[in-house]
């Protein structure tokens, strides 16, 4: 799920950006630093929205540098325990198939999977009921269920589950 | 790291910084980040290569997974939406998936049966035709 949430960062800024655009250099050095990476507690940090308040810089000992306490806004990607969400087929194997949701990797085993869905090989594998009627490969939309997460250092990863009501196969790019 | 164990979004257990904090739709998602990118190509020219790998993919990722484009139709949704007493996260995941049936919406939100809430499911049939409403005459 997307959140819109106000997190704080200590800015520290080298004093040769000091001056009239101090506030600029700051921003811009805040959405360098924090956009695109990815935290277990908060998720990935999508884009910053806005800024709420800078507040007084603080001089390090020795350095020079200034330390800044920034607020900021910004919109993150957090995956949960639980949530159910949409997500495109990245790739299919015998184990199972990976899917995406913004990004977030998603992993589906094959234990996990309708058990009427068999594993077909070839240039396109796929998971396919023995009517035919639903299949699973690249590209795919599939409805999903989070039953797990694994936080690394810079990525979340998560096991989900289409063996549940309501969860499998949105859309197939074969039919549309 | 014992109150990760226990998170589970089917209960609402998503911790108290986030459930206070503002969810967001998919679409309403995808209006912020178009516009961010149109920002961006303002200012520079290759506003590709600016943007992180989680933006690009967070970018694509919404705009085909939006229910609703036009962003009054956007709005209309949250609004209505707000009406349930419902938590921000049961909101989102409404609008993110737009479930056609009572039971559907229940089992993708299972918390909206949970505790003593006052909503019972002719209330449920009613927001998910509203919902249904606004994409039809979007």
């Amino acid at each position: 799920m997307f959140f819109h949430i106000v997190l704080e960062r200590n800015m520290q800024l080298h004093p040769r950006y000091f001056g009239r655009n101090l506030r600029d250099n700051l921003v811009s050095k805040l959405m360098k630093d924090v956009e695109g990476t990815c935290s277990g507690k908060h998720g990935f940090v999508v884009a910053i929205t806005g800024i709420e308040n800078v507040g007084k810089g603080l001089i390090r000992d020795g350095t020079g540098f200034v330390t800044f306490p920034v607020k900021y806004q910004c919109v993150v990607f957090r995956p949960f325990k639980g949530e159910i969400l949409e997500a495109v087929v990245t790739m299919v194997n015998k184990m199972g198939f990976f899917a995406e949701a913004g990004p977030v990797q998603i992993f589906v085993s094959n234990h996990l999977i309708p058990d009427d869905m068999e594993f077909q090989s070839g240039d396109m594998p796929n998971y396919t009921t023995s009517d035919g009627s639903v299949k699973i490969q690249k590209d795919s939309e599939v409805r999903l269920k989070i039953i797990g997460t694994r936080v690394d250092a810079t990525e979340i990863f998560c096991i989900g589950t289409i063996k549940d009501d309501f969860l499998g196969v949105i859309n197939d790019p074969t039919t549309t | 790291m014992s109150g990760e164990e226990e998170e589970n979004a089917a209960e609402l257990k998503i911790g108290d910084e986030f459930l206070k904090a503002k969810c967001l739709m998919n679409c309403e998602v995808s209006l912020i980040l178009e516009h961010k990118y149109e920002q961006l190509q303002q200012m520079s020219e290759d506003a590709t290569n600016q943007m992180s790998q989680v933006f690009e993919k967070s970018l694509q990722y919404v705009k085909r997974f939006s229910r609703y484009k036009n962003p009054d139709a956007v709005r209309q949704v949250r609004e209505i939406l707000s009406r349930y007493q419902l938590a921000e996260f049961e909101l989102c995941v409404l609008g993110n998936l737009c479930p056609e049936t009572v039971e559907e919406a229940i089992t993708m939100v299972p918390s909206l049966k949970s505790k003593d809430r006052s909503l019972n499911d002719d209330a449920i049939d009613k927001m998910l035709n509203d919902l249904s409403l606004i994409k039809k005459f979007e």
